[in-house]
């Protein structure tokens, strides 16, 4: 490479903040015409809303963007496109309404008037950009909601041809595919390549990266750590330590001494034999009462798939999960809370908390027969009873009053725990714990749990976040695809170590 | 209907398996059928036999009253205005709104084109009027909607509420005889085109003119976008405020001309018109296959909801049946429709 | 661009006017003043002593309420010392209570109250009673006698019942006569008492058969829409009885639309332009059962008596009576230039 060309694209000090979090902290992007150009970095790394700016769905706070040598303002959607960029998201942005053709054409129809869809010619284009990405057997008239997830990625990705596109940004575009449909999706990015346009490529996988990717660049807290690398000659275990290197140090409650006898106690929840078509199979594990237990893996490993089907809200396809050797009915939420079991989930506040009620009204929600006299409720008692949960785990303000929704994401974590130690619960699944809590809060978070399981409850922890499973957690479980790859004790482990397999799949040294 | 052609280069590996995971197209035809070449929808043809249904009891129960032409005419003619208010309410459910003030405007716009002022103005002045305060009225709620962040259900129930209370305001209770003589003659026999009620002609070239924008232009498209998935059409380059402007400006301009066609039907104007008539449009929509939470639906099936309520109307009174009895029967009939449809929606998908 | 800013002109220049041209259109004015209504010389005209007298009605949404409105206001105009203190109307059963209250804190000497629900105003009646206010119930009744000091109301049954006879005695020559009926709303229990009487009288006549009823909603709208279908369902019939004058508008546009002439029309509560349709004797409509609205100026006359303490000319009692049930009387042809002045639009 004596001189290079111009690039076609340069982003450079690319800042944005939403509410209470720096999301792109002055990021800068490079990309040559007809190079393949990863972008890598852990979840919350800002590959999202970089990619977003890209496309003109946000506006940056700062930085400059430069297109074939200009200065431009990416101020909407269709000056993006206009200019040639498109971009393939992850959660598939389809009109499960509209056929194929109408929606590879959504927003540029081809028209007569301006106004009067041209249905035919639509539908001869679209089949055209199907037959060019290896799929000429999608019917451009069918609805998109009655398509596979994988149909529907190509679909997506015919939109994205649809448009006279010098550069693409393809957010995962394996997550839903099939390693056959992998192959395909590579065929499609090489003849894409080859004609001069180039590929913004975002993937977990480093094989992918490995096989069709030219050069790197890695995102990590809002920042580019690494522009431009090559892709190929780059050692892994570099790319991995780039992704992970951390300023924040986690502080971790110590767990029992390595010098106490092990843990002896008859298991309280078995899961054997636990699968899930498409999801995850075979997973076995034990939770003795006192353990804190980590399941650690990607995004589309399984983890919270697994945690959800525990507590009855998937129906698996094979397995059982027993609770004091008792088999739970399959898919039953009620049974498993009947047995004992609680969820935290990730989504806490579209899934578990009444946000403009009080803390009390939340702490009590799932016990409030308790407080019922014949149809009345005891408020008094309702009040003292989640007043003695929250005070437990110091929640604060230590006000039973106050909304949900104006505490901070540790403290409602709090309130969401409160209930089922309220609730009495014995098995504790946790889905991402410190999801939106920051970092000063964690540390608190993170003792509160560990006094829980001293006290004899089970917990079962899914984190993205390594290192808080490693620190965290007795006993860890490496997730990869489905499948549990590793079982190991969490002072047996470091990150290097489980990135390494939840990437690659087979320990590398 | 342009198929793509086979592709001789037509690689191997995605043929295998290309209906692998979720669905297999073989078996699943989805909710459209192909039905003497046109692509109708399953829905709407069990909503078909519903209406065949009606038609065979109303036969039976009432040969004589029921079938002769004046009785479809009659019909015909008691369907159109309701008919054309719910084409427009249609588009603003598949949208992902919902317009509760349908009723209203009615009731606003043919009070407001029948005082006597306006009545001065002859025919031409009473159509303006009636068209423009209906889409006035529109305007309001998609301003306060698109623009104004209001929710479709409290801004257009605060339109409800108020357009009532102003065609209160303007008749004093009255009821405003129309004596505008060319209004007058438009519902009377004489203006029957080959035997069509003008009224009907009306709502046909309504309805026509709503498949055509729903199904034939970018307006449905960004409707059916909007709608289905509203993050989905801005990425697409879709300005989705404007489109749901639109499409409150639509149903208004639809209770525009459903005012002037209830004027020329009833010879007056009052206050109490339209009443219940969101109920009535929003269930004729449901029932025809449009999904409340938005993204899917159909002209077709909200214009033969409203013929199947009609009908139904129709034979009850023709069999002298009393208002506590119909309710019943309506109620009863509404649910079976609904479960007949769900029916045959999963007979035709596995 | 000169393109987009003449077509912004040309749409501003076209929104202003339909604009001007719709805060025109608003008026309800008619070009000449319509004469006032009934002028029934008052049972005693000398001036007595200064009387307040509190009006509460609902709120005037049908032609009719709207009359009894007219009725009381311009009755208490003809007196020089009553003083008239009206409320809004309302139809909300709370808001009417606290208007009621109101004007029993203003220590009115009379109250005419006309509820929007007869049994949920019972209470604010009694309280008005206990403070020393006499009542006067119009209309929809009290659930208590202990709450008004006198009743003055239409009689729905007896409407019915009028409606029948007359229509029995047009058709007793007839054999085997068809008769419809067009309700009112069917809730109501006013409507049942009019199809009650109406059912009663017919009984009388051997000859005439009731074969088709079906209730609309007082408007127009739905009386097209009912009527349509009750023509459509009877191929010929002798006479109709419509409840409503209102609702009658649409019945009559349906059966002009249906070119139907072979019956003749009975209609009921004396609008102004069913007595016009009466007048000039071209339509199927011959007569129509009076419910009157002047029920609200004989209301006023009666509160005035009660604050004068002063009894009704005309009866030999002491006092005045604690309910006054008022004739529907039939307008026909016949009597039609007498009542056309009650006629309420």
């Amino acid at each position: 490479m004596a001189s290079e060309p111009p690039p076609l694209l340069t982003m450079s000090g690319i800042t944005k903040s939403f509410p209470g979090v720096r999301a792109l902290d002055g990021v800068d992007l490079q990309v040559q015409a007809g190079e393949v150009h990863c972008l890598l970095g852990q979840n919350g790394a800002g590959k999202s809303t970089l990619i977003k700016v890209l496309a003109g769905a946000h506006q940056p706070d700062g930085g400059s963007i430069t297109w074939q040598g200009e200065t431009v303002q990416l101020s909407s959607p269709i000056t993006a496109m206009r200019l040639g960029i498109a971009t393939i998201y992850q959660e598939l942005d389809l009109v499960e309404g509209l056929s194929v053709a109408e929606n590879v054409f959504l927003g540029h129809e081809p028209t007569s008037g301006g106004f009067v869809v041209r249905t035919r010619e639509a539908r001869t284009a679209a089949a055209a950009l199907l037959e060019r990405l290896g799929h000429p057997e999608i019917d451009p008239a069918r609805e998109v909601g009655d398509l596979s997830a994988a149909h529907q990625q190509i679909v997506s990705m015919a939109r994205a041809l649809s448009h006279d596109v010098r550069l693409i940004v393809m957010d995962e575009p394996s997550a839903a595919l099939d390693p056959d449909e992998v192959d395909n999706l590579f065929r499609i990015v090489d003849g894409l390549t080859s004609d001069g346009v180039a590929v913004v490529y975002i993937s977990h996988r480093l094989e992918e990266i490995r096989r069709i990717g030219d050069r790197v660049t890695v995102l990590k807290d809002g920042r580019a750590v690494a522009v431009g690398l090559p892709a190929a000659a780059t050692p892994t275990r570099d790319i991995v330590a780039m992704m992970t290197g951390r300023d924040v140090e986690y502080v971790f409650p110590p767990r029992p001494a390595a010098d106490a006898p092990p843990n002896t106690a008859e298991p309280v929840l078995t899961v054997e034999g636990l699968c899930r078509e498409g999801e995850f199979e075979a997973v076995d594990l034990e939770l003795r009462p006192g353990e804190i237990v980590g399941l650690a893996g990607l995004v589309g490993s399984g983890r919270s798939e697994i945690l959800e089907t525990v507590y009855g809200a998937r129906r698996p396809t094979a397995g059982r999960v027993s609770v004091g050797g008792t088999p739970l009915r399959p898919g039953s939420v009620r049974a498993a809370v009947a047995a004992g079991i609680g969820l935290a989930p990730e989504e806490r506040k579209a899934q578990a908390l009444l946000l403009t009620e009080s803390v009390t009204r939340n702490v009590s929600l799932s016990t409030l027969s308790r407080f019922a006299r014949g149809g009345w409720l005891d408020r008094g008692a309702e009040r003292a009873a989640a007043r003695r949960a929250t005070r437990e785990l110091s929640l604060r303000p230590d006000n039973p009053d106050a909304a949900v929704r104006t505490l901070s994401g540790g403290n409602q974590q709090k309130a969401v725990l409160a209930r089922w130690l309220l609730r009495g619960c014995r098995v504790l699944l946790l889905d991402e714990p410190t999801r939106g809590v920051d970092v000063g809060a964690r540390a608190e978070l993170y003792a509160v749990i560990r006094r829980l399981a001293d006290e004899g409850l089970a917990v079962l922890l899914v984190s993205s976040e390594v290192p808080e499973v490693l620190g965290l957690a007795d006993r860890v479980l490496v997730l990869r695809e489905g499948r549990v790859v590793h079982e190991a004790a969490a002072q047996e482990l470091d990150e290097h170590r489980v990135l390494d397999l939840v990437m690659e799949g087979s320990p590398t040294s | 209907m342009t198929q793509p052609a086979p592709s001789a280069q037509h690689q191997g590996p995605g043929k295998g398996r290309a209906d692998a995971p979720a669905s297999p197209p073989s078996k699943k035809q989805g909710p459209g059928a192909r039905v003497l070449g046109f692509r109708a929808d399953v829905r709407n043809l069990s909503l078909l036999g519903v209406l065949v249904v009606l038609v065979a009891v109303g036969g039976i129960t009432e040969p004589d009253a029921f079938l002769d032409t004046g009785n479809l005419q009659l019909i015909l003619t008691q369907a159109s205005v309701i008919g054309v208010v719910t084409v427009g309410v249609t588009f603003v459910i598949i949208g992902g709104g919902i317009d509760l003030s349908v009723g209203a405007m009615v009731a606003l716009a043919s009070v407001w084109a029948t005082t006597l002022a306006t009545q001065e103005y002859g025919f031409a002045g009473i159509l303006f009027t009636a068209m423009i305060v209906g889409l006035a009225a529109g305007l309001v709620n998609g301003v306060l909607i698109a623009y104004g962040g209001l929710v479709p259900f409290i801004a257009t129930l605060a339109m409800l509420a108020s357009a009532r209370g102003l065609a209160l305001q303007i008749t004093d209770g009255k009821t405003q005889i129309v004596t505008v003589r060319s209004v007058l003659d438009l519902g009377l026999p004489d203006s029957y085109v080959l035997g069509i009620p003008p009224l009907v002609l009306v709502f046909a070239a309504v309805t026509v003119a709503g498949w055509f924008l729903l199904n034939r232009t970018t307006f449905g498209r960004r409707t059916v976008a909007v709608g289905g998935n509203a993050e989905a059409a801005r990425l697409a380059g879709i300005d989705v405020r404007r489109q749901r402007l639109y499409l409150y400006l639509l149903s208004g301009l639809c209770c525009g001309i459903a005012a002037f066609m209830l004027i020329v039907l009833s010879g007056s104007g009052q206050n109490t018109n339209g009443n219940l008539y969101e109920l009535d449009a929003i269930a004729a929509a449901i029932i025809g296959g449009t999904l409340l939470s938005g993204g899917r639906g159909t002209i077709v099936g909200s214009v033969l909801g409203v013929l199947v309520f009609t009908t139904i109307t129709n034979i009850f009174a023709l069999n002298n049946l009393q208002s506590d009895v119909q309710q019943i029967a309506k109620g009863a009939i509404i649910v079976a429709a609904v479960l007949v449809q769900r029916r045959t929606l999963r007979g035709g998908d596995t | 661009m000169p393109e987009t800013s003449r077509r912004g002109l040309l749409f501003g220049t076209a929104a202003v006017s339909a604009g001007a041209f719709l805060t025109a259109c608003t008026s309800n004015e008619p070009k000449e003043k319509a004469p006032a209504q009934s002028n029934q010389p008052a049972a005693d005209d000398t001036e007595g002593k200064p009387v307040t007298i509190g009006f509460a009605g609902p709120q005037a949404d049908h032609g009719w309420l709207n009359a009894i409105n007219v009725q009381a206001r311009s009755r208490a105009e003809k007196y020089s010392e009553v003083t008239l203190e009206t409320t809004e109307g309302s139809n909300d059963t709370a808001a009417q209570i606290g208007q009621v209250k109101t004007l029993i804190n203003k220590k009115v000497d009379v109250l005419v109250v006309l509820p929007a629900d007869g049994k949920a105003l019972t209470q604010v009646g009694l309280e008005a009673m206990r403070a020393g206010i006499p009542v006067v119930n119009l209309d929809r009744v009290f659930a208590s006698p202990q709450a008004y000091r006198c009743w003055v109301g239409g009689d729905n049954y007896g409407m019915g019942l009028n409606a029948g006879h007359y229509i029995g005695e047009q058709l007793k020559d007839k054999a085997n006569a068809k008769v419809v009926e067009l309700a009112g709303i069917d809730n109501l229990e006013l409507t049942k008492q009019r199809s009650q009487g109406f059912a009663d009288a017919l009984k009388n006549y051997s000859n005439i058969k009731l074969v088709a009823r079906q209730a609309a909603d007082f408007t127009v709208e739905s009386g097209q829409a009912k009527m349509a279908q009750l023509l459509q369902a009877q191929k010929q019939f002798d006479a109709l009885w419509n409840h409503d004058d209102d609702q009658g508008v649409g019945a009559l546009r349906a059966i002009e639309q249906a070119g139907r002439d072979e019956f003749i029309m009975v209609g009921g509560a004396g609008a102004k332009s069913a007595m016009d349709a009466i007048k000039a004797g071209d339509s199927v409509l011959k007569a129509t059962v009076l419910y009157p609205p002047t029920m609200a100026a004989s209301a006023i006359d009666l509160a005035r008596a009660l604050g004068q303490s002063k009894g009704v000319s005309g009866l030999a009692e002491m006092e005045i009576p604690t309910s006054v049930t008022l004739y529907s009387a039939v307008v026909s042809k016949d009597n039609i230039d007498q009542y056309l002045p009650t006629g309420f639009s």
